[in-house]
């Protein structure tokens, strides 16, 4: 019984908080609102690729470090917590995807390459049907007189543009899956798209584009229902992070702020505020843990988890953000403060990957399934 | 990260449960035919626990415990919370004054009550709260002169749960009139026997009698009923408010709540469908599941602190506005679900669930009032854990 995260983790946690603090400031991601999405530049990525981050919950003999899904959770907490810019958690999960699926030349070439940081992989899941997830998806591989084609259109995928492979959800004659798709084929058109935090994202329109062969990637659907668990979890942490620096924010200024006399967090209208936002970040960091353990010993009730962590701390993340804008005042309200860059974050990972209301209708139906078992004949 | 309990740990489970198997079942032994304790079936029970020694737990052998691990007093709490043993009548001896009389009592008060508590022998309540003092517990009045070898105790208690028939109250008592308000209080063993103490039973909101006042008119209390050094009484109290406790057996309880109220709305037509047709009402329930997972696995934060020994993290002082305020929201969904047939009170054709759900409800309002308010809980996570700057004067 030991529920926290270990020594190491609580040491690389650190590691990555100091160098985003010194290496990533906020500043990239406000000049991004106004002028192109934001971008980690060439510098700070080739440090991240040597500091290993993108093998984080690769194996070891595959260039990785050998950590699990916790271990890639503190990560993008950190990612999330320090407003990093792509393609740092889009590669992540791209290689934790590679990975899974258990391809051994692609991890060979391609995952070798990714976390070497001499390749770009995304992933592309999502499709503007207005629908979530792995069920939501249309885009389908046929048969085609010259080989395999790709057909169907993917949106907010995250940092498309200098990826050079998808991994793209799609339905095949042999099932839902992954397929690997170079984003440079004829056939592939990508679209530059804005996300309201001044992050890059796209949407990606496959018209008969190339597959390489018919084959999805190994493991198919189970895989990549996993991956899409996964990347869940991680946009959850990244969440926790966002909720984590705005209370922090909220709860410094309220301790300096002197109006009446006295400083504003001793009134009770704030300090209740912010001891309720406390609340929510401590029992969505205990469900994001849940989650993660729950998907690295692999349970069956992991999917439910991972559904939990995210209604819950898509809407944290929102409220502590929310509260910090509000306790700031004038002051909050301004466009040089950091407040709406973390709302900003915020409004759009609690939209992504399946809103609150979303995973909350995953979460009745494992309580349908757990409590109302099918009446026996 | 891990969840597991040890093989050993899994054994105590698998003894424990095998027990409770085959004791919940049977009838209390009959009173011996002179008995005339109204209570002896009661007492039954936490005796029964003891003698196979699952009671107090964590307690030292010497007084009566088994010195059991973090773990295996989890286990203990979960497996009899999973099969809804009987309610334990010396509930506050143990819970409070046993722990705190462990830490801070003399070896002649350890001895003399401890066993006692343990058997029901003894049954406890608290004398904290006064008309006057609420949250504000520190400006107490009830006072305790110093007169030879003994205190002489004037003023009032309320909110005292159990009073009429508890054996002895636990108090805390001002005996530095003249200190800051917090240095100038006692901790108090007193006698509920003595003469000069009077109790008069309230009804509360719910329409049950649970708690009482207590009124203290020239009671003496010798000394060697005191508790800790004369005028610390405040710290000794804190602690025993602060005993830690993982929150995990409350999670039980509210999951258990949770299937009901799932099955009801199940069996509950609003509109011409099942209520659990209704996204709202799925969006609700899911949402009270997912916050029930929450403060579970805020349990396991805090429970694997505690075996680590590294300090209480914030868990501790979180779960019980947590689960106060979740217990709430549970009971309103419950309310809100049954539309029409919510104000059908028991006893009464329609009612649903024979009236559960109303004594739900009202029980978890005084929940978010008894033991600290949730206001008071929030002070707490505000200046303890967030380092806010204090909102009251002193």
């Amino acid at each position: 019984m030991e529920f926290s995260l270990s020594e190491e983790q609580i040491a690389l946690q650190e590691m990555a908080r100091e160098f985003l603090r010194e290496r990533w400031p906020a500043e990239r991601m406000r000049a991004a609102l106004d002028a192109q999405p934001a971008v980690i530049d060439e510098e700070v990525w080739r440090e991240i690729v040597q500091m290993g981050w993108l093998g984080v919950a690769a194996s070891e003999e595959l260039g990785g470090i050998g950590g699990d899904v916790t271990t890639a959770a503190v990560l993008a907490q950190e990612a999330g917590r320090g407003i990093l810019a792509g393609p740092f958690e889009s590669s992540l999960v791209a290689a934790i995807a590679l990975e899974r699926s258990g391809d051994r030349d692609l991890c060979r070439n391609l995952l070798a390459d990714l976390i070497a940081g001499r390749t770009r992989v995304t992933l592309a899941i999502e499709e503007p049907g207005g629908g979530y997830g792995v069920d939501a998806v249309e885009t389908v591989i046929e048969a085609h007189p010259e080989g395999w084609r790709i057909s169907g259109r993917k949106f907010l995928v995250p940092d498309a543009e200098g990826a050079a492979v998808l991994l793209v959800a799609a339905r095949s004659p042999d099932g839902l899956g992954l397929v690997p798709i170079d984003a440079n084929s004829p056939g592939v058109t990508i679209v530059p798209m804005r996300r309201l935090d001044g992050q890059s994202c796209a949407e990606v329109v496959f018209e008969r584009a190339a597959c390489s062969g018919a084959s999805l990637l190994p493991g198919g659907e189970a895989v990549l229902r996993e991956v899409y668990e996964i990347w869940t979890t991680l946009l959850a942490a990244d969440l926790l992070g966002t909720a984590e620096a705005s209370l922090e924010l909220a709860r410094q200024y309220a301790s300096e702020r002197v109006q009446f006399g006295r400083p504003i967090g001793s009134f009770q209208a704030v300090s209740h505020r912010l001891a309720d936002d406390l609340v929510g970040v401590e029992i969505g960091r205990s469900l994001l843990w849940g989650a993660c353990l729950a998907l690295d010993e692999r349970r069956d009730h992991a999917p439910a988890l991972v559904s939990a962590a995210k209604a819950w701390l898509s809407d944290t993340a929102v409220s502590a953000a929310e509260s910090a804008l509000q306790i700031h005042g004038g002051v909050g309200f301004t466009w040089e403060y950091d407040v709406h860059l973390h709302l900003r974050r915020a409004r759009c990972n609690a939209a992504l990957l399946g809103d609150a209301d979303h995973h909350r209708d995953r979460v009745a139906l494992h309580m349908q399934r757990a409590w109302m078992p099918p009446v026996k004949a | 990260m891990d969840l597991k309990f040890s093989a050993e740990d899994e054994a105590y489970r698998q003894r424990l449960r095998a027990w409770l198997k085959e004791n919940l079942g049977r009838r209390p032994d009959p009173p011996p035919a002179a008995s005339k304790d109204p209570l002896a079936g009661a007492r039954d029970w936490p005796r029964r626990l003891h003698d196979a020694g699952y009671l107090g737990i964590a307690w030292p052998r010497e007084y009566g415990g088994q010195e059991a691990s973090f773990t295996q007093q989890v286990i203990c709490v979960e497996e009899m919370a999973r099969v809804r043993t009987p309610p334990l009548i010396n509930t506050i001896g143990l819970s409070i004054i046993g722990p705190t009389l462990v830490q801070h009592g003399t070896e002649q008060q350890k001895k003399r009550f401890l066993l006692r508590i343990l058997r029901a022998d003894d049954l406890w309540c608290q004398g904290f709260s006064e008309p006057a003092a609420g949250s504000d517990l520190a400006s107490l009045r009830c006072r305790a002169e110093i007169d030879g070898d003994e205190f002489v105790v004037n003023g009032q208690k309320v909110w005292t749960s159990l009073a009429p028939i508890s054996d002895w109250i636990f108090m805390l008592v001002r005996t530095g009139p003249d200190a800051p308000k917090r240095e100038g209080i006692s901790y108090l063993l007193c006698d509920m026997k003595a003469p000069g103490i009077s109790v008069r039973p309230l009804r509360n909101a719910a329409g049950g009698i649970h708690f009482s006042e207590v009124f203290f008119d020239d009671v003496h209390v010798p000394r060697e009923n005191l508790v800790g050094e004369l005028n610390a009484g405040w710290a000794i109290a804190r602690s025993s408010l602060d005993h830690e406790r993982s929150g995990l057996s409350g999670v039980i309880g509210l999951e258990e709540t949770l299937g009901h109220l799932w099955r009801m709305a199940g069996r509950t037509t609003r509109d011409g469908r099942e209520a659990l047709d209704d996204s709202s009402t799925r969006r609700l329930l899911a949402q009270h599941w997912i916050a029930i997972e929450g403060l579970r696995h805020l349990g396991y934060r805090t429970l694997s602190d505690q075996i680590a020994g590294r300090p209480p993290g914030a868990g501790a002082s979180l779960g019980k506005l947590f689960a106060s305020e979740l217990r709430q929201r549970l009971a309103k969904t419950a309310l809100r679900v049954q539309g029409p047939f919510a104000p059908v009170a028991k006893r009464s054709p329609h009612v649903v669930d024979r009236g559960r759900w109303h004594a739900a409800y009202f029980d978890a309002l005084g929940h978010a009032i008894g033991g600290g308010t949730s206001e008071i809980m929030r002070n707490v996570i505000a200046e303890k854990v967030l380092g806010l700057p204090r909102s009251t004067d002193e």
